[in-house]
């Protein structure tokens, strides 16, 4: 089965690449633009369980990569397909897919939220959990926790009862 | 009743109604909240300490901050502190309160919640168990014979500092002063 | 003096711009606030509502009062220093966050499970099923004011967290779970202890029935109410019981077997309707279904040990790579992406929680054209866990 998805992938678009790791996983890299197409692709293929989208800070890179995980309610389960793209840490933007599952929505403001990343097309993009404006989104890798809580909370003096 | 209690409850009936009927503010603010449901129900029966959920602020007079505190919760548990009518108790439940905790390096839990709001007695633990949470209010009850559970009095006292804390968390605060801040002479409306 | 009382009616605490005017259409519309400090929320957890006369016209969820940024105060600490505190992150039933970072720790790094390990864990995670079941129950037969059912549930609860603490020294936090096993292995006696806890549970499960279950005010207050359908309920991304209502007998335990759920004979409970009340029945059913499959898991249970060592915990780097792994929590499925780039401490730790988008998306739908008394109805029967939502 991921080998004939793995075929129609690369053969409808040309610059995914995928890779099979064989523990039921099918690992789809695609350029930004691209994302909401194949997403659209997949679903249409019996993947249509938005399981989560995620992001993950490659400050080496200077690229946010940003995950889909989609899986099935009645094809086999056990495979996981996993769609991967690359946005710059800066301004970085791809479009959104909330189009083809509604479930997408909270994930997309909070990786807006914690990481940056823009989504075309959410309308939503409010702040979910905070509502303190940080200098650097607060879970990129250079912002620390430990200096910000000394800043902020330790330099608050205890009261003094006179 | 045994006789020793007679004679403190005609010295001092309004201590005495305050020790046996604390009733607690119900307003899970963090993990501390799973062990609330078992204190106030059957099996260990807060009821018995006089102990029992209530729905609004107004109608309470202990607050259990049960667990850690974030920003935004905090803001929540000022407004309904001070909701409360006086003479009203907080207890910091759990380790959170006290230092922070489990997420002392958090970037959205605030600290010590001591220096927001009053709080009069701490119950320790990462849960505390239930019959923690019974020896905090027995002990609370000792602080209140002995008149040392004051938070209440310190908020108006120091209101200025506590006020000052707070502005300085979180910037312009959306409501107004509770005592009016002069110089030195908090009145009061309460 | 707080009585009985509805608990779905709620303090009017007005918006500002609303509430100045008070004539023809305009003047029928309020803002009210569900939560934080409300007698209904279990959890720290709001929804703004805007409502017209009775009917909820739009809900907007409003999470982040439990934000502890668990994700990003994982990447401080090393892989074994995580344990103490990914149980954190839902308080109602630890034990599955335990079991799905300790899935994903030994998927990335390659670890075996002895075979009695993947039995303790499964009864583990049974029980902590009957806990969690029972919690909801608490706060469900509360919501609707079967205060007698609610304190029942909750003392069966507590007998629950007795046979926990005996097992792990912790009544709510346990930490049992460990990459390579589990902690340690059952005490003498202790499958006794649970086979006579649980057979005093069941045998009150008749007095459930009479009290609650069958009762013509539940099946009254909600029959028809927060119904989803079956299409519907997989568009949003729906699992657990919610999906399980409607027909789906979608369970992580069965299409993607872990630990060892696919050693016994066991069912998905399902119903058919999608509403409340099937929501309700298909708990019951699970906790009914639960407790046969701890029975069934004691006598299966092989000898031998429980734990495979592990490397130095304190000097112990993951090979690069990534994970994702899913196991069935009480709510739905729960996954993790775990990604880690070869050192000590994990790159990125993301928890898929069901109550996410139980909460935000399924809820705000849900509550449009709801009355007001229903809100805490349907944010229960959904079993929405607000730690889980921020994390």
């Amino acid at each position: 089965m991921s080998g004939a998805l793995k075929k129609g992938i690369e053969a409808t678009f040309r610059d995914a690449r995928v890779e099979t790791p064989g523990d039921g996983r099918v690992t789809v890299f695609v350029p930004a633009e691209s994302v909401p197409a194949v997403v659209h692709y997949l679903k249409e293929r019996g993947f249509d369980h938005l399981t989560m989208v995620s992001c993950v800070d490659r400050p080496d890179d200077g690229e946010l990569e940003v995950v889909y995980i989609l899986s099935s309610y009645t094809n086999d389960p056990r495979l996981h397909v996993i769609v991967k793209a690359r946005v710059p840490r800066e301004g970085g933007g791809l479009g959104t897919v909330i189009g083809v599952f509604p479930n997408a929505e909270p994930y997309e403001r909070e990786i807006h939220e914690l990481f940056g990343a823009n989504f075309e097309g959410h309308g939503r993009l409010i702040p979910l959990f905070l509502e303190r404006e940080y200098a650097i989104p607060p879970f990129r890798k250079d912002f620390d926790s430990r200096k910000y809580v000394e800043e902020t909370f330790d330099s608050i003096p205890a009261v003094q009862d006179e | 009743m045994d006789r020793n209690q007679i004679s403190k409850w005609l010295k001092a009936p309004a201590k005495m109604a305050h020790k046996y009927s604390l009733h607690a503010v119900y307003f899970c603010t963090g993990c501390g909240i799973i062990e609330i449901p078992p204190v106030i129900t059957a099996r260990w029966d807060a009821e018995r300490f006089g102990v029992i959920p209530v729905a609004t602020p107004r109608q309470g007079n202990l607050f259990m901050i049960t667990g850690y505190v974030s920003v935004k919760t905090l803001k929540a548990i000022i407004r309904t502190y001070e909701q409360m009518p006086d003479p009203k108790y907080t207890v910091g439940f759990g380790s959170c309160p006290i230092n922070g905790g489990m997420y002392w390096d958090s970037y959205n839990t605030a600290k010590h919640v001591d220096k927001y709001i009053p709080i009069d007695g701490w119950i320790a633990g990462c849960m505390p168990r239930p019959e923690a949470v019974f020896i905090g209010v027995t002990h609370l009850w000792t602080l209140i014979d002995k008149g040392m559970a004051n938070g209440y009095a310190r908020y108006r006292k120091n209101y200025a500092q506590y006020r000052r804390n707070q502005e300085m968390l979180f910037g312009e605060l959306g409501w107004p002063p509770l005592y009016p801040i002069e110089d030195g002479a908090p009145g009061g409306d309460e | 003096m707080t009585g009985r009382h509805e608990k779905g009616v709620m303090s009017m605490e007005t918006a500002a711009s609303a509430s100045h005017t008070t004539t023809g259409e305009a003047g029928r519309k309020l803002e009210l606030y569900f939560g934080p400090q409300h007698l209904g929320m279990v959890g720290n957890f709001s929804i703004t509502l805007e409502v017209e006369g009775d009917r909820i016209r739009k809900a907007t969820a409003n999470p982040g009062y439990l934000h502890r940024g668990f994700e990003k105060l994982m990447e401080y600490r090393t892989w074994i220093q995580n344990f103490p505190l990914v149980c954190r992150v839902n308080v109602v039933e630890p034990d599955s966050m335990e079991m799905i970072y300790a899935m994903g720790v030994e998927k990335l790094a390659g670890i075996e499970v002895p075979e009695r390990a993947h039995f303790v864990r499964s009864i583990y995670l049974e029980l902590a099923r009957v806990g969690s079941h029972l919690f909801g129950l608490w706060a469900y037969a509360n919501m609707l004011g079967f205060d007698t059912v609610a304190q029942w549930a909750m003392y069966h609860r507590d007998l629950v967290l007795d046979l926990f603490e005996e097992l792990t020294g912790g009544r709510v936090y346990h930490i049992y779970i460990w990459p390579g096993g589990v902690r340690r292995d059952f005490p003498k006696g202790f499958k006794d202890k649970i086979v006579s806890t649980l057979h005093s549970i069941g045998g009150c499960v008749p007095d459930y029935d009479t009290a609650f279950f069958n009762n013509r005010l539940f099946y009254d207050r909600s029959a028809g109410i927060g119904t989803v359908g079956c299409e519907e309920a997989k568009r949003m991304g729906a699992t657990g019981q919610t999906l399980r209502a409607t027909g789906v007998d979608f369970d992580i335990r069965k299409v993607d077997p872990y630990a060892a759920y696919d050693r016994v004979d066991w069912d998905v409970p399902t119903r058919e309707d999608g509403d409340a009340y099937s929501r309700i029945w298909v708990v019951r059913d699970e906790m009914i279904e639960s407790v046969h499959m701890i029975f069934k898991l004691l006598e299966a249970m092989p000898d031998g040990e429980v734990y495979h060592r592990i490397p130095n915990p304190f000097k112990w780097d993951i090979p690069k790579g990534e994970a994702y792994v899913r196991c069935e929590s009480s709510r739905g499925e729960l996954g993790l992406y775990l990604v880690s780039d070869g050192g000590d401490k994990p790159h990125r730790v993301h928890f898929r929680t069901p109550s996410y988008t139980n909460g935000l998306v399924i809820l705000e739908k849900m509550l449009e054209g709801a009355s007001i008394a229903d809100v805490g109805n349907i944010m229960i029967s959904l079993y929405v866990v607000a730690p889980e939502i921020d994390r």
